[in-house]
């Protein structure tokens, strides 16, 4: 099925690129609407080519034998395989070129099945002229391809870990067991977490504190682990292997050698609410936070304590205390620590309630959150375990659950918060466990026992007695004399309204992101989801990692999740941690960039727009220094540069320029020329291909690693080199790949559309558009709406448009 | 932890804070305002009144929220305040 094209460009070229094309038939799903072997045939007529074959499976181990054999043979020195996208199959084919011996950078990719093929299923002659051109852009690009060494930064065998709640517990566990140095920060005066709260954990109703408390203490003790509580993350600098974080330690004002008795409290003269007990308990100013805290030293609240600054007059708890570990002269600590990677367990926070008026909290005394039931049902908690109504002590012979407050609503967060159906089954149980008489409802949605032994745990409630019933109140009423609620609504399975008269309303109130996670995000230049929560470098197969590098998650801090759901994803961010940390050390992709010396004038506006703080600027030399092992490689500098003086490796200007002029080469004036960033609107492309959406054939797609590389000048270019319309296409505003080089963008699109006005030209040729991975969709339309531009633009316009650029820039 | 505390406490009232009483020498003061300005529990303002001296003394704003501290006691010049603890067993 091999049928090779000898060409003429053998002796014509200058013999220094010898460029070898395989064009794949995926059987037919390239065959099917390509005709392979004349796109084969056209790409040993464009230069540099040597030799050109199409062939049934390119991807396969004859198919990759082939491509290795002809690049020993013929001395190929690149290669371009046209078939699927390089998303899939770029790393086999890199592989195989190392193999015969050629840098893996000298490859390079033509999409024609996803991008071309299969969303042109229909039309065989407009898909083989598209193959061609997407070959020919290959080429033109390989043509150009540099030779790229990856470059190798050792990783410092210490890792950190941000949240001292159970998820960070145990990543801090599983890898000071594994024998790394772990630096456990956390920001309350003990570790704990939200799980230190909980009474009992579904679906098991083991005791949370009794799981939880000698986890605790092994951290606390553990040889390989230094804990700081009281502290928070102030500075994150460095990169992968190599984070330099400053942690700002506040003090305890007491010593180690506090024993906690607790003689201190005893005669503070300070009492709030506690934060532990949600408010439903007191502590002093002198206080512990519960009684397993870890450490177990007693703190001063110095907001509470009587002594402000330096003057110390209240000497109560100095007094009391028998071995005289208080000091008022503590002072603040910076501790600078040297990590090579990070684990973010920041936790969530609880969703408020009090926003949703109709329901009473805080109006009604006897409507309580889950977590405050949680405190009032622990046999440590505030009424001694026991379910006591706050209005009169009593215990209530009814209750109410009211599901998804503040979750799954537009009134709320729009997400399902995952706990709380389980959680409000575990406490029905608790209740009948307790008072078996209790009559209890539960106001669901829909209730998501999805997990191993939820369904068991949900039948059992129901076998109890506990009464589910479909349709959330509209409202809730206060009885005044007896403060009893009303619970009004629709049953929507029996299509009927309720009147519901209960003694005590628990509202499952969800989970939402941590009010200060900004904080964290902008230290480690993390990304966040629309939801609020840390965004994972790839949901399906890279789950627990961040998108910087080094950098992991864990818990809350990633998505609601539930007790063993945390300590899972915590171990394996401990592994994911020990794999970079064992090897020691770590090659960067050479996608990064390059700087041309002589054109910097150290103006310093790479070095705002860089999302990773790699660049600097040297004032006395007045040159821009980049750390490479910062860069991500997004190219968002090189766009920005006004001088040329930044290259961006394996996606150079001329690259680019290359793949522009061969995609505008022919027929221009009826051509969409597309930028797509690799990690959205690419993939969203793949997508639409996989999904086999059709759209027109005239667009040519130029892969970039982020639309932040869109230098203005390559939109320029299209339009001076004759393209009816160009797309630029990248993630969704706070999606991007780079934190946020994608507001880059958009400045420069709104710049360009704006010299476009100014010119006189059409700014609708210029279209910009946020297409994620999964919106095909998207993109398809997209380039169906811009048919209507494509077919409007005349060729007055164009020579117009190709005129102006060309004089303006 | 942010957490909203709007609840009394259910162990309020078993909490025992000591409870001070303000004792003020109002002649003695010379109006410098300290107790006023650094009682952490602000039990204190300016009085309308003028004393011997011709100075607007402190006066007690709200002496339940005294702490017994006693910082007003350290910091007069003038000897002119001081608390003691108030006997609270027939309930305050």
């Amino acid at each position: 099925m091999t049928d090779t094209k000898e060409t003429g460009n053998e002796s014509t070229t200058s013999g220094d690129i010898r460029i070898g094309v395989y064009v794949c038939h995926c059987g037919l799903n390239i065959a099917g609407s390509v005709d392979c072997k004349d796109v084969a045939d056209f790409a040993a007529t464009i230069p540099h080519v040597v030799l050109s074959k199409d062939y049934r499976y390119a991807c396969s181990d004859q198919g990759q034998e082939l491509i290795k054999n002809d690049i020993r043979e013929n001395k190929l020195n690149r290669v371009v395989v046209a078939s699927c996208s390089p998303r899939l199959h770029e790393p086999t084919f890199r592989r195989a070129c190392e193999e015969a011996g050629l840098n893996k950078y000298l490859f390079e990719m033509a999409n024609i099945r996803e991008h071309c093929s299969w969303v042109h299923l229909y039309d065989k002659e407009a898909a083989t002229e598209k193959a061609k051109d997407l070959v020919k852009m290959a080429v033109a690009k390989a043509a150009l391809l540099e030779p790229q060494t990856e470059s190798e930064v050792p990783v410092t065998r210490k890792a950190l870990v941000i949240g001292g709640g159970v998820a960070g517990i145990q990543a801090a566990l599983d890898l000071g067991d594994t024998g790394y140095q772990v630096y456990l920060v956390e920001k309350e005066p003990s570790i704990g977490g939200r799980m230190a709260q909980i009474d009992k954990t579904f679906p098991t109703m083991d005791c949370s504190i009794c799981i939880l408390a000698p986890k605790m203490s092994d951290a606390g003790r553990h040889p390989n682990i230094e804990l700081s509580t009281n502290s928070e993350v102030v500075d994150v600098k460095g990169y992968i292997g190599n984070f330099k974080v400053k942690v700002l330690k506040k003090p305890r004002y007491v010593t180690k050698d506090c024993t906690a008795c607790g003689d201190c409290a005893k005669v503070c003269p300070v009492t709030v609410p506690n934060e532990f007990d949600v408010g439903l308990a007191t502590r002093h100013a002198i206080y512990t936070p519960f009684a397993q805290a870890v450490p177990a030293t007693y703190v001063v609240d110095r907001n509470l304590c009587l002594n402000k600054e330096n003057i110390i007059f209240c000497d109560k708890c100095i007094k009391a205390c028998e071995r005289k570990t208080i000091d008022f002269d503590m002072k603040p600590e910076t501790l600078e620590l040297d990590v090579g990677t990070i684990i973010v367990a920041t936790g969530a926070d609880v969703y408020d309630p009090a926003a949703l008026v109709d329901y009473g909290y805080t109006r009604f005394p006897n409507v309580i959150t889950s977590l405050e039931f949680e405190r009032l049902i622990n046999a440590g908690g505030p009424s001694s375990g026991h379910l006591i109504r706050p209005s009169d002590m009593q215990v209530p012979e009814s209750v109410a659950f009211i599901q998804c407050v503040g979750s799954r609503s537009e009134r709320g967060m729009l997400y399902c918060s995952n706990v709380c159906c389980m959680n409000t089954i575990k406490d029905s149980l608790l209740i009948k466990e307790h008072w078996p008489e209790t009559k209890i409802y539960v106001f669901y949605v829909d209730i998501r026992a999805y997990g191993k032994g939820f369904e068991d745990l949900y039948k059992r409630a129901r076998k109890e007695g506990v009464l589910f019933v479909r349709g959330l109140p509209a409202e809730v009423v206060e009885e005044r004399k007896t403060r009893n609620l009303w619970l009004i609504g629709e049953n929507t399975l029996q299509k009927e309204v309720y009147k519901t008269n209960v003694g005590m309303v628990i509202l499952s109130v969800g989970i939402e992101p941590r009010r200060d996670s900004d904080v964290i995000q902008r230290l480690l230049t993390l990304s966040r989801t629309p939801d609020g929560f840390f965004m994972e470098a790839h949901p399906k197969l890279r789950p627990v990692d961040a998108p910087t590098r080094g950098v992991f998650l864990a818990g809350c801090a990633e998505s609601p999740k539930d007790i063993k759901d945390s300590v899972t994803q915590a171990s394996a961010a401990a592994a994911r941690a020990s794999i970079l940390m064992a090897q020691g050390k770590v090659t960067a992709e050479a996608i990064t960039s390059k700087l041309i010396e002589e054109n910097c004038t150290g103006c310093g506006l790479c070095a705002k727009v860089c999302p990773y703080n790699a660049i600097s600027i040297d004032k006395e030399r007045k040159k821009a220094e980049f750390i490479e092992a910062a860069c991500a490689g997004c190219g968002t500098c090189s766009a920005e540069c006004p001088f040329n003086a930044i290259e961006m490796r394996h996606f150079t200007d001329e690259q680019i320029l290359g793949q522009i002029d061969a995609a505008a080469e022919q027929d221009a004036n009826k051509k969409i020329v597309a930028f797509c960033c690799n990690w959205c609107a690419y993939a969203g492309a793949d997508f639409a291909g996989v999904s086999r959406m059709q759209y027109p054939p005239n667009v040519r797609i130029i892969r970039t690693m982020c639309s932040g590389r869109m230098a203005p000048k390559f939109v320029e270019h299209a339009f001076a080199k004759g393209a009816a319309a160009v797309l630029v296409a990248g993630c969704h505003l706070g999606d991007c790949h780079y934190i946020n080089a994608n507001y880059q963008t958009q400045k420069r699109m709104e710049r360009l559309w704006k010299k476009m006005e100014k010119l006189g030209l059409n700014k609708a040729r210029l279209q910009l558009a946020w297409i994620n991975a999964s919106e095909g969709e998207r993109l398809a339309s997209k380039v169906k709406e811009m048919q209507s531009i494509v077919e409007s633009v005349t060729s007055e316009e164009i020579e117009k448009s190709k005129k102006m650029v060309e004089k303006a820039g | 932890m942010p957490v909203r505390t709007w609840r009394k406490p259910l162990d309020a009232e078993k909490i025992k804070v000591p409870k001070g009483e303000v004792h003020i020498i109002k002649n003695r003061c010379k109006g410098c305002g300290f107790c006023i300005e650094f009682c952490p529990k602000e039990v204190l303002e300016e009085s309308e009144e003028l004393n011997e001296r011709g100075v607007h003394p402190p006066k007690v704003k709200d002496e339940s929220r005294c702490a017994l501290c006693s910082f007003c006691t350290a910091v007069c010049p003038d000897f002119a305040i001081f608390t003691v603890e108030k006997n609270c067993e027939g309930g305050c």
